[in-house]
């Protein structure tokens, strides 16, 4: 019987230097499979787009950081993020390894309550908690963390008539040299504000600050801003006690440690650039140690690292709903052209290959700052060239990536976009679609559906209609 | 100046060389089956027709990409409009 080869696009490219080796023809990379599942499998059972999360990975991704920091230091306490993912399964996960759970807000706060965890291994943070949410978290034994003055105020007011003082730990935004201070968190620790507050604190004798916390960024690259950052809070702390405060017990140095995604415009892949997590727990433990009277206890050092534990873990699958060609100008081509330097211009020049996913940038509000890569599922014949990948939203901006190295799709061939498992679930909208499942693939391989395909009652579940409207 | 399609040397992975231009170009798999089929005098449809026959491809799709591909080669000069 004859069979027929697979199809690829009839393409022609004008090869130049650099980007492009006739060598590589047949050798795009491509991701048929998901921690031992393959794709084809998942897209049958729960369709397409899905997120798709490997168990695995966050496992590992997590037990490596929490030795990297246990290593260095004994008193660590790793909090998971829930704003960098908040679906029960992954929360779970993180919870299992051990993770106490960082909240930022009344929702946050129930969620991690309904997940089993106590409130006193809860660290309340963010820049508002409602009144109640803080009585509440008071009232379970969470962790303030105090973010300006009027919660300040409210929680001196709140501690009124309490037999033992409220602890309360503070934000404190630090300028790390390199970078824009993140000064929307928590007061000053660099012009003196914080000290001013401390003083406000020791004289409000129903509170008693027994922490400082910092978050001075997202997926920072150099570790040396973390020893910067902690050499500041170090200080504080010392001075905060030397002024009267009490024994500071805790630091908590945030998150922001890079995962293996890769920025706009970031010229090295993330193989070379992303620290291993161990530089940035010897940036702060090291920091810590050596700084820290030899005589005294060292405070528990606080982790709210988000992205890096689960970003990695996490995939969209999507389909390719249609190809097109997309114009585009080269005015290096069109110069050489009109000065006769080169020969006609051509189409490859003149336009690019462009695909239209099911899947959009409401799934994947993170392609605003980084480029996720995006495989193939099938392995391909053809040579990677310069895609654009569009998403199904009926919006120009609409565009998951401008330029994709990718063969030439067809339409009903699946992609995996990875990684994307950081808060693309949690700043996900649902927009003109419904939102798709997500599963968690287990470590034994078995498949757990973890959020259930959105249909229309979910998103109509809410709206209520005015009476003159029922009628049919 | 550009070669026309029976100038050009091709090799089996889809290599091309325009002698006029000094350029080179890669062809992809299909690219290559019906620049050869061309360069025989195959008509386009007929070359159209090989590609369905030989690959895994309905006629829409592969007459959809075989006309981008045929602009593709008008514009390098290799065949005429």
């Amino acid at each position: 019987m004859h069979t027929r080869a697979p199809y690829t696009r009839p393409t022609v490219q004008r090869l130049s230097q650099g980007p492009v080796n006739p060598f590589r023809h047949g050798a795009s990379p491509a991701c048929s499979e998901i921690d031992g599942v393959t794709v084809a499998d998942l897209v049958k059972q729960h369709g397409s787009p899905l997120f798709v999360y490997s168990e695995n990975t966050l496992r590992s991704l997590y037990r490596n950081a929490h030795r990297a920091f246990t290593r260095r230091y004994e008193d660590v306490q790793f909090a998971w993020s829930y704003k960098t993912n908040h679906l029960n399964a992954i929360c779970r996960v993180f919870h299992q390894e051990g993770s106490i759970a960082e909240v930022v807000s009344g929702f946050e706060y129930e969620k991690a309550r309904h997940n089993g965890i106590p409130g006193n291994q809860i660290i309340f943070n963010g820049p508002h908690k409602e009144k109640a949410d803080l009585e509440r978290a008071i009232s379970e034994g969470a962790m303030i963390q105090v973010d300006n003055m009027d919660e300040l105020l409210v929680l001196a007011d709140m501690a009124k008539g309490r037999r033992e003082a409220l602890p309360i730990a503070l934000r404190v935004h630090i300028s790390t040299g390199g970078h824009v201070v993140w000064s929307k968190f928590g007061f000053n620790g660099d012009d003196g504000e914080v000290q001013q507050i401390i003083r406000r604190i020791i004289a409000i004798p129903q509170l008693r600050l027994i922490g400082l916390h910092t978050h001075i960024g997202t997926f920072i690259l150099d570790p040396e801003w973390y020893q910067i950052a902690t050499r500041k809070l170090v200080g504080l702390a010392l001075e905060a006690e030397a002024m009267g405060a009490g024994p500071i017990t805790y630091l908590n140095l945030g998150g922001g440690f890079a995962s293996m995604a890769r920025l706009h415009y970031q010229y090295l892949p993330p193989e070379q650039v992303t620290p291993a997590v161990d530089r940035y727990a010897e940036a702060i433990c090291d920091t810590i140690t050596g700084m820290w009277p030899a005589n005294r206890p060292l405070p528990r050092l606080y982790l709210e690292t988000g992205r890096a534990l689960v970003d990695d873990a996490g995939y969209l699958i999507a389909s390719v709903v249609a190809v097109k060609r997309k114009s585009i100008h080269d005015p290096l081509q069109a110069a050489l052209v009109a000065y006769g330097k080169n020969s006609a211009p051509l189409v490859a020049h003149g336009s690019q290959n462009a695909l239209v996913l099911d899947a959009g940038i409401n799934l994947l509000y993170t392609t605003t700052w980084y480029q996720p890569r995006i495989f193939p599922v099938k392995p391909c014949l053809d040579a990677p060239v310069p895609t654009t990948v569009y998403g199904c939203l009926c919006m120009n901006i609409d565009v998951i990536r401008e330029e994709a190295p990718l063969p030439n799709l067809n339409t009903g061939d699946q992609v995996v976009i990875h990684p994307v498992g950081a808060y693309n679930q949690t700043q996900s909208m649902q927009f003109i679609t419904y939102r798709p499942a997500a599963v968690l693939v287990g470590q034994d391989k078995r498949v757990h559906l973890i959020r259930k395909r959105e249909n229309l009652e979910y998103v109509q579940g809410m709206e209520v209609l005015p009476a003159h409207l029922s009628g049919s | 100046m550009a070669s026309t399609l029976s100038d050009l040397m091709l090799n089996d992975r889809g290599f091309a060389f325009d002698p006029a231009s000094g350029e080179t170009f890669q062809l992809s798999t299909t690219g290559l089956r019906l620049v050869r089929l061309l360069q025989q005098g195959m008509k386009p449809e007929e070359a159209v027709g090989y590609l369905v026959g030989e690959f895994e491809v309905d006629e829409n799709t592969a007459w959809r990409d075989a006309t981008e591909f045929l602009r593709a080669l008008e514009q390098l000069g290799w065949i005429s409009a």
